[in-house]
């Protein structure tokens, strides 16, 4: 199952990857508050010093994590699962405090990683 | 196990709300007319030179060739047409170079300072409104549509020529959308809004001034932008505009 969960965490950050260089238009959209166009076309798109867009790292995330769970490695899946899950947070604070605006494409990233994190840790307790 | 994680994470979501809810501070008051009317004076009288030396500047290129009848004004001239919202923050930002590209060809009056929406990305945005403002010029039309105001109340609303304008060029409909002439066109803003954050409508005012500020790259060159496109629906009238080798360059450069 996580390793599902990471394959459609990769997905979603390959989508957000190609979005982003396809040219994520600074804009308003026209009926709804969640306004992925105006996450991804901000200063947070990319990692920081570089032109690079911060999906990227998710697409790292995701393929380190399910590369992790096909093998017996608990504690560091549990420790990947937490850097991820640190990541997360901070980058739902950007969303709401720095932009005010949600992608809901990252939260669909954002929740997978949640969740991959609470079967590491039960997986670990296990 | 899952769900205290779960109820953590959303205590912390919550947290985030509230912290956000009291650091956004409230939108600055109109500036009065008076004032206003200095304020639209300092950006219409740059010197042409400081203009042609910035060029495009740090303005993207969303400004697309469009094919389509040829839109024309209610007094038969080529037009320029803009849809926005005042809560829009990249409307927000789109309206300041528009006024100077056109203040080039024509004279705005009755132009209001208002902020983008306080709850939205890149919030209290300093700009102005279009409503309530009329544009003369011998050489073009403008006609603007502001369909919110700031907090999301209903302002104005396209017709549905104007509807099937944005529709042909912005299947989304996301805004702002402006149409010079049926000839080009682009939605979204041409700079990021976040270079006007904090700023006072008199502070940006004063770093267009000053030709190395980052308002200046990305304002002034979207309003040379701005320029070129209308100066290829005017054929390059006035000339003391047009002819200017920066405009020249950037005709060349959207075709």
């Amino acid at each position: 199952m996580v390793v599902l969960a990471s394959v459609a965490g990769l997905g979603v950050s390959i989508y957000l990857t190609a979005v982003h260089y396809a040219g994520a238009a600074p804009a308003c959209p026209a009926n709804a508050t969640i306004n992925c166009e105006a996450v991804l076309s901000s200063a947070y798109g990319v990692i920081a010093g570089t032109l690079l867009p911060t999906s990227l790292t998710g697409i790292a995330w995701f393929s380190v994590n399910a590369l992790l769970w096909t093998r017996p490695m608990p504690r560091a899946r549990l420790a990947w699962s937490v850097a991820g899950l640190v990541t997360v947070l901070y980058l739902v604070f950007i969303e709401i405090v720095e932009l005010g605006a949600i992608c809901i494409w990252c939260t669909a990233a954002h929740v997978l990683v949640v969740g991959i994190f609470i079967l590491a840790l039960m997986d670990r307790q296990g | 196990m899952p769900a205290a994680v779960i109820g953590g994470l959303a205590v912390v979501v919550v947290a985030f709300l509230i912290y956000r809810y009291y650091v956004t501070p409230p939108a600055p008051a109109p500036l009065k007319p008076d004032a206003t009317q200095l304020l639209v004076t300092s950006l219409t009288s740059l010197p042409t030179s400081q203009l042609d030396a910035i060029g495009l500047g740090s303005a993207n290129q969303r400004l697309q060739r469009v094919s389509g009848k040829a839109l024309l004004g209610s007094t038969g001239k080529p037009e320029v047409f803009y849809l926005g919202a005042e809560y829009c923050p990249y409307c927000a930002a789109e309206r300041w170079p528009l006024i100077i590209a056109l203040s080039r060809f024509g004279t705005f009056i009755g132009l209001k300072t208002t902020s983008s929406s306080s709850t939205d990305i890149y919030p209290n945005t300093p700009t102005f409104t279009f409503v309530g403002s009329t544009f003369t010029s011998q050489y073009v039309d403008f006609r603007a549509v502001e369909t919110s105001d700031r907090n999301q109340n209903p302002l104005q609303s396209p017709t549905s020529a104007d509807q099937a304008l944005v529709s042909a060029y912005d299947n989304g409909g996301s805004i702002p959308f402006v149409d010079f002439g049926n000839r080009y066109a682009f939605n979204g803003s041409t700079y990021l809004p976040d270079i006007l954050a904090g700023l006072s409508w008199q502070d940006v005012a004063t770093a267009l001034q000053q030709p190395d500020s980052s308002q200046s790259k990305a304002i002034l060159g979207s309003a040379n932008l701005m320029t070129a496109a209308i100066c290829k629906l005017t054929s390059d009238q006035p000339t003391a505009v047009c002819s200017s080798p920066a405009i020249q360059a950037l005709e060349a450069k959207i075709g």
